[in-house]
């Protein structure tokens, strides 16, 4: 252990030489009269960090200018029939479901602005799995929560300029305004479409029934005819669609609200929580089908329902009538992705779906997870810490650290072949089960104060291969290969070989 | 269900019976009895003798020892006797069934009408929190809270009969004769209804402070809650969010107020009644307490700890009502 932490200081030692004026050469040659003199400042509190306080007077300041900016942006969001164009874009690679790009997710606190989020830029092709890693307050789950627009307003904000690019599917308007129903045609016995003279498929007619089952009379006293709109098995209507990419970043939340647990749904940590205590699963599944289908009914909202339930490995009849507390945590998980399942959403976020489950709970909820992702061909977002977790689910990983990306990839490269000493770090501080080691490595330091952030790279203080250029600019994306890409300066120039 | 009212209601018995003997000695203890107040003037005279005084003692009951007296007592209430009011001269259930119902009336409209006021405001200054009108509906009603009864009835008083002249300065009726028909019944109510708007606001702004607060702190810490963030990700509408699914939660606590509201509104509220001299039973009850009207206080207590333990058991069992985690068993 002691060898250990003499190369430590070493390594540490070669920047400090090589950095020159900025880096105090005494922090690491500790004599006894330095931990002495450490000792007696601690003791007199004046080795504080200073610039972690601020006057009372710039508090105000800070808190006045906040304001300012914060009632603009919710403003914003609070805008009423707002024309479409405002918030259309277009996707740049039409296989991706979301986009971001330059993504800053800003938190105006009174102590000054908190960049959780700052310039992340990443896709979640369709059909994938996009596992997001990172340590607590990393801006992970800030991410997630801006593409929802469910960051804790009014502090905070996603910042303009930011980009979210959703391929979202809407029901199709005609000039009035309305949903355009799809109609059922008319086949003969062998099922094949029957056509009319002008040999167009014929629409299927039936006589106008009101709600107990009598015919409808028009005016001349004869029966009116009406076309038959399609259904799907649970007798919810359907309309024909279109799709269309939202810059969700710019949307209003008035629109937002269609695209939320219909199109985008969420899954969170805590399912002893996350369910209303005070209304059955059954309400709560069914007030969710009713929100975003037109036409759908009670009963077929029900039916939909038991549908998803049966899905997700619950017995409908059991559960539909009872309350939260009265199901276990891996039930209500299972509720919970039940619920973001039941509109037939694109993406599935998972905010560390499992971080709050015992172990073998965590295994059959990732396994559900997985096998309805493909029943479904939809994407998730997968949010965890837990790299075991991700290393059994993603597809693509995404590391973050401070509010910026420092490395993504497939699962494959990441895990094979780690090049951010911060992913490395991470892999490192894994329990593994084959090896023997006397203690499981951390990465030394903590997360900086993310308040007021250096230029260089925020990692450097905690770095072990740290070099003269990190004290330079923040380095920007390097790719290793076409899917592999890292924000170090040890890899500058490596793309060329 | 059936079960656990009777156990809680025979367990009541117990409850009374304590609260009876405590009352009792109190009572009993404070230096100066009914008699001895209402001659202490004659007394100081020498109009009275002792021996005359000693005589009235024993009529009134008040010679005897407190076990002795308290027995007495029991045994007449148990023969459906309250015994006859030193101070009013009328049996104390009469007084009581009598202006019960006007202090009940006018706390009954009071109460209802904080309610209606208070809970909104409430929602609304949570959910628009450190909001120009969050801070408007705090400092009014923490005003409200801060302020002394007999200070606003009287602030109340000055500016709208005195100053303004809109409404009469005390008591319940005009001193006029009514017709004995329809139309005068119908006018004496007006009449009535005129002489309690002040007391009532009077209330009113009295007790919405805390109700508000209440219903903000719980808003408050409901809109925090996960199931809240799960609602809004679900898509539902912010009012859908603030009224359907924080609403019923906010409520739960506030249900508990519910054990202290019903014998507050039979109680009366004795400072209002006695600033703005209406003969309610809390206007009776400050009397009777001032002279030492023993009976009368009695009966007026124990009615208040029935009503307060009825009012506790309402409390349970609406808890379960709103509350599914609850549940009553035996």
């Amino acid at each position: 252990m002691e060898n250990k932490d003499e190369e430590l200081k070493n390594v540490n030692n070669v920047p400090a030489e090589e950095a020159g004026a900025e880096e105090k050469p005494t922090e690491n040659k500790k004599s006894v009269l330095t931990s002495l003199k450490g000792w007696v400042n601690r003791k007199l509190g004046k080795d504080k960090d200073k610039s972690h306080f601020i006057s009372a007077k710039d508090s105000r300041r800070i808190q006045k200018e906040n304001f300012k900016i914060m009632r603009e942006y919710e403003a914003r969001k609070r805008r009423k029939n707002v024309p479409e164009e405002e918030y259309l874009d277009e996707m740049r690679d039409p296989n991706n479901v979301v986009e971001f790009e330059d993504l800053n997710t800003w938190f105006f606190t009174s102590a000054g602005v908190v960049k959780a989020v700052n310039g992340v830029t990443f896709s979640i092709p369709q059909g994938a799995t996009v596992g997001v890693v990172g340590e607590s307050g990393c801006g992970k789950s800030v991410t997630s929560l801006s593409l929802m627009q469910l960051v804790a307003a009014p502090t905070g904000q996603v910042i303009e300029g930011s980009k979210i690019r959703f391929r979202s599917t809407v029901n199709k308007k005609d000039e009035n305004g309305e949903f355009i129903p799809i109609y059922e045609y008319e086949t003969d016995e062998e099922g094949n479409q029957i056509l009319d003279e002008e040999g167009n498929p014929k629409i299927k007619t039936q006589v106008k029934k009101d709600k107990k089952g009598n015919e409808v009379k028009g005016k001349d006293g004869q029966p009116i005819i009406e076309k038959v709109q399609a259904k799907d098995v649970n007798g919810i209507p359907l309309y024909e669609t279109e799709e269309k990419t939202y810059n969700v970043a710019k949307m209003p939340t008035e629109q937002m609200r269609t695209i939320r647990g219909r199109e985008i749904t969420m899954i969170f940590q805590e399912p002893m929580t996350s369910l209303n205590p005070v209304f059955t699963i059954g309400n709560q599944l069914d007030e969710t089908v009713l929100l975003h289908t037109p036409g759908a009914t009670k009963e077929s909202a029900k039916a939909r329902t038991f549908e998803i339930l049966r899905l997700v490995g619950i017995i409908p009849e059991n559960v539909y009538e009872r309350y939260p507390h009265e199901l276990s945590g891996g039930m209500r998980q299972r509720v919970m992705i039940a619920m973001a399942l039941v509109c037939h959403p694109k993406l599935i976020i998972a905010d560390e779906p499992t971080t709050a489950l015992d172990v073998t709970i965590q295994a059959q909820i990732l396994d559900l997870l997985r096998d309805i992702k493909d029943k479904i061909n939809g994407s998730i977002m997968l949010i965890t810490h837990d790299l075991g977790v991700i290393a059994e689910m993603a597809d693509i990983v995404v590391v973050m650290y401070a509010g910026r990306i420092i490395e993504m990839g497939t699962a494959k490269e990441i895990f094979d072949n780690p090049m951010h000493p911060y992913t490395i770090g991470l892999q490192k501080s894994k329990p593994a089960v084959n090896k023997k080691v006397d203690r499981l490595y951390s990465i030394p330091g903590a997360v900086p104060n993310p308040i007021n952030m250096p230029h260089h790279c925020y990692f450097k203080d905690r770095c072990d291969r740290r070099v003269g250029k990190c004290n330079g600019d923040y380095p920007c994306m390097i790719d290793v290969s076409p899917t592999h890409k890292v924000a170090c300066h040890l890899y500058y120039g490596e793309e060329n070989k | 269900m059936i079960n656990y009212i009777i156990k809680r209601l025979l367990l009541s018995i117990f409850i009374l019976f304590a609260v009876s003997i405590l009352l009792y000695i109190l009572i009993r203890l404070i230096p100066q009895n009914f008699v001895e107040q209402k001659f202490a003037s004659q007394i100081a005279q020498g109009v009275i003798k002792q021996e005359d005084i000693d005589r009235m003692l024993k009529l009134y009951g008040l010679a005897d020892s407190i076990p002795k007296g308290y027995m007495k007592w029991l045994s007449n209430v148990f023969h459906g006797d309250l015994g006859m009011s030193f101070n009013f001269g009328m049996p104390v259930q009469e007084i009581i069934a009598k202006d019960m119902w006007i202090s009940f009336g006018f706390s009954f409209v009071a109460t209802i009408l904080q309610f209606i006021i208070a809970i909104p405001l409430g929602i609304h200054s949570a959910t628009h929190q450190y909001g120009a009108s969050d801070y408007a509906v705090t400092i009014f009603t923490m005003m409200g809270i801060s302020l002394p009864t007999f200070f606003l009835a009287s602030l109340l008083l000055s500016v709208f009969s005195k100053s303004l002249g809109w409404f009469p300065y005390q008591g319940l009726v005009s001193s006029k004769i009514f017709e004995d028909s329809f139309a005068g019944k119908v006018d004496q109510f007006f009449d009535m209804a005129w002489h309690l708007i002040l007391p009532i606001v009077t209330l009113v702004i009295l007790s919405i402070g805390g109700l508000m607060r209440h219903t903000r702190t719980n808003m408050l810490e409901v809109l925090n809650a996960d199931y809240i963030r799960t609602a809004r990700a679900k898509g539902c509408s912010e009012k859908t969010v603030i009224y359907k699914h924080a609403f019923r939660n906010t409520m739960i606590p506030v249900v508990t107020m519910l054990a202290g509201i019903l014998p507050g509104l039979f109680s009366g509220a004795m400072i209002t009644e006695e600033v703005f001299a209406i003969p309610g039973i809390g206007r009776k009850a400050y009397k009777a307490t001032t002279v030492g009207d023993i009976p009368f206080i009695m009966a007026y207590n124990m009615f208040l700890s029935i009503l307060t333990i009825i009012g506790t058991l309402l409390s349970d069992l609406a808890y379960a009502l709103v509350d599914p985690r609850v549940k009553i068993t035996k």
